[in-house]
């Protein structure tokens, strides 16, 4: 036995010799291997690894990351600075978040026809991500893996399902019908080994909104799999309106102020609006897009008393509990800032119509849906004209997005980042300001002019 | 707002609300306690409403000392810049002096929330309640506190200051507010799970929909079953208060103000 162990690794040794490879690093990336076992499969997401090549140009037009452009309300930034002040901002809360807070967000909550008990089922989190990670640990078991989530959809779910030690499965949504769910493909995913469904409603990056309907089936699917549906819902604050609910608008102002008020607030569904579903309902909720909050790392995530107990548990290990002084400036936020919110809103709607104006004039390259939420556009690129360009078992998408930030000097996310019916698709963000709008999209057109 | 700037809005906010309230005569019910002010300040609001009351009651967080008395007087405002201050105090100032009072059967709903000693005080330089509701006494807001008994300290001060023939209710499972009920000079009725309490809770029951109470009521002994659609304890002592203004203010308004004019 000896010997022919020590035949086999004289042979390997000969043969790495022969081929100039380093036994070093070999035997280097072995160890990261067996080390590493679970991070290997984990990749550091798309969005991120672009905007790190982006930052290498000098004088890129980042449409990529989804950023707001607004800076935080003043009023919010008052309110974490006189918590400093008064002292209360060094110190841990208690791991479910300041009770003030949660309070708050309970009284936030029944505005939108939520209703859950801020002492028991609501938690502050840092941010929806650690929110969802902690919610994915908690879930996720040996015997129960697999989470099932629609394609294209936030590229840090697949991610954070792997952290979890689960597999993300993936279900194509519907382009052709405003990338809709197909409840067929969707039952076919299912298995003995799911776990839950993730719904990211309005969706990013396509800024579509899912119907009330396939909501409903995907509550009936999982109600009778018993499946939990993780539900992210930060963009719900920035719906547009379409141009038939502008002219009822309009008419009611000319005709009763009040009616004008009660078309203004947005009629968002959201699953976690039915009690009965509540014990398979874990809905997130973060402040950094509808607040201009991305740095403050705030959110929170509630469901049934049942489920919130388990994952207290992970976030507590994970983070202790979210960053206080971000929690006195949610306070602020969530209580004073439905004004700003609304301004956002109609900035964006106004830099969504700019950007759609640029893509329809780049019809013969680039077709699209007009996304009526969230700060993205979707749109799919004419392949056919980059056939020759197109290298096997590489990502179109991917290429292209590297081609346009090396040449054009605009950084994009490229839509296979978003799982696998993304790709040939790119995402624009007209979260930027409009300045950047302009001046990338003008950069877009000319690159696809030298075509 | 620099702190000079933020003293003279104080000083004429306050002043104009005093106006407001000598001229008015709302009936004030005042909520005060370190947790669940809000959701027992929209119960009262509520079941006065289903009474046909002429019901007000503050917004938000506007339960300090510039808060209030822009609640008192019906002004809404977010903080802003020098001129955004100027004209709320002009609105102000109109609302005070009015030459005819718009409404004469006001009941207005105030929550009064406290972060240091001696808050109460300079909010009872504005207003002086007629009922007067009270919570709990907990940790949150505590870090300019050295102790609870501090801050049920200040809650006594807010017992005291009733005006006569008027009304505590308190939170009989929270001792320091028990407590507090000796201080009374008015009449008090308790309410909780404590078997001292006189609205007490007699069985709960967690439903899908929300929660279902038995509620023992006073001096009837009768017990009557609640429904609500909320989740969590303190929706329970928002229902037991609702139901003691349901059943201490069973007259029509008119009647009741010329009660209490006298």
């Amino acid at each position: 036995m000896f010997y022919l162990s020590s035949l086999i690794f004289y042979c390997c040794v000969s043969f790495l010799n022969s081929k100039n490879i380093d036994l070093k690093k070999v035997i280097k990336s072995g160890i990261i291997l067996l080390m590493f076992s679970r991070t290997q499969k984990i990749q550091l997401s798309t969005i991120k690894q672009m905007e790190l090549l982006a930052s290498k140009i000098p004088d890129v037009v980042s449409l990529a990351q989804g950023i707001p452009s607004f800076d935080t309300p003043e009023i919010i930034k008052k309110a974490a600075i006189k918590a400093l002040s008064r002292g209360v901002a060094g110190k841990y809360s208690l791991t479910y978040g300041l009770p003030e807070l949660r309070e708050t967000i309970e009284q936030k909550l029944a505005e939108d026809k939520m209703y859950y008990d801020y002492e028991k089922e609501i938690i502050a989190t840092a941010g929806s991500i650690e929110g969802i990670t902690a919610t994915l640990i908690s879930i996720i078991d040996k015997q129960k893996n697999e989470v099932v989530l629609f394609s294209p959809s936030y590229v840090s779910y697949a991610e954070a399902i792997k952290v979890a030690g689960g597999k993300p499965i993936f279900v194509n949504l519907n382009e052709q019908s405003g990338w809709g769910v197909d409840i067929e493909k969707l039952i076919k995913k299912i298995n003995g080994q799911t776990v839950a469904i993730i719904v990211c409603n309005p969706n990013n990056p396509t800024g579509t909104i899912f119907s009330k309907e396939d909501l409903f089936k995907i509550a009936e699917i999982a109600w009778k799999k018993k499946l939990f549906i993780i539900c992210d819902e930060v963009y719900k604050d920035f719906i547009y309106k379409t141009e038939i609910e502008i002219d009822k608008n309009s008419e009611a102002r000319q005709g009763n102020n009040k009616l004008e008020k009660k078309e203004d607030k947005s009629d968002f569904f959201s699953l976690a609006q039915i009690p009965e579903l509540r014990k398979i309902i874990i809905r997130f909720f973060s402040l950094s897009k509808a607040y201009a909050m991305t740095g403050w790392r705030i959110g929170f995530l509630h469901s049934d008393e049942e489920n919130v107990s388990e994952i207290i548990k992970v976030h507590d290990s994970l983070v202790t509990c979210a960053p206080v002084i971000s929690q006195y400036a949610a306070m602020m936020a969530l209580d004073f800032c439905d004004k700003e919110v609304r301004e956002f809103c109609k900035q964006y709607q106004y830099r969504r119509d700019l950007i759609c104006g640029y893509l329809d004039e780049m019809a013969d390259f680039l077709s699209y849906q007009k996304p009526n939420s969230s700060y993205f556009v979707f749109p799919k690129i004419n392949s056919q004209l980059f056939e020759k360009k197109k290298k096997r078992g590489e990502s179109f998408s991917w290429n292209f997005a590297k081609d346009l930030l090396d040449k054009a000097h605009v950084a994009v996310v490229p839509g296979v980042a978003f799982g696998p019916s993304g790709e040939d698709h790119i995402r624009l963000s007209f979260g930027r300001r409009e300045k950047d709008i302009n001046e990338g999209m003008k950069r877009i057109k000319e690159y696809f002019n030298h075509k | 707002m620099n702190k000079f700037f933020k003293k003279i809005v104080q000083f004429f906010l306050k002043w104009f609300a005093k106006i407001y309230i000598w001229r008015i005569k709302p009936h004030i019910i005042v909520i005060a306690g370190t947790t669940n002010r809000h959701w027992i300040k929209e119960a009262v609001a509520i079941t006065l409403k289903e009474k046909n009351f002429q019901t007000r009651m503050n917004k938000k967080n506007f339960n300090a000392e510039i808060g209030l008395p822009l609640s008192i007087l019906g002004i809404n405002s977010d903080e802003n810049n020098f001129w955004h201050w100027f004209k709320i105090i002009f609105q102000a100032a109109k609302k005070a002096f009015r030459s005819k009072p718009p409404i004469l059967n006001e009941f207005l709903v105030l929550e009064m929330a406290i972060d240091r000693p001696k808050g109460i005080k300079y909010l009872l330089s504005i207003v002086k309640p007629k009922t007067l509701i009270l919570t709990t006494v907990t940790m949150i807001y505590a870090e300019n506190f050295d102790t609870l008994d501090k801050i049920a300290l200040e809650y006594k001060r807010l017992i005291k200051s009733l005006y006569r023939h008027g009304l505590a209710i308190l939170n009989f499972d929270d001792e320091r507010i028990k407590s507090l009920a000796e201080f009374s000079e008015n009449r008090v009725i308790s309410y909780g799970f404590s078997k001292e309490a006189d609205f007490q809770v007699k069985g709960v029951k967690k439903t899908t929909n929300g929660q279902e109470l038995k509620i023992q009521l006073y001096p009837s002994r009768q017990i009557r079953l609640v429904k609500i659609n909320r989740f969590g304890e303190h929706h329970i002592y928002a229902a037991l208060v609702k139901e003691i203004i349901r059943e201490n203010f069973r007259i029509s308004a008119p009647d009741f103000f010329q009660q209490m004019r006298g």
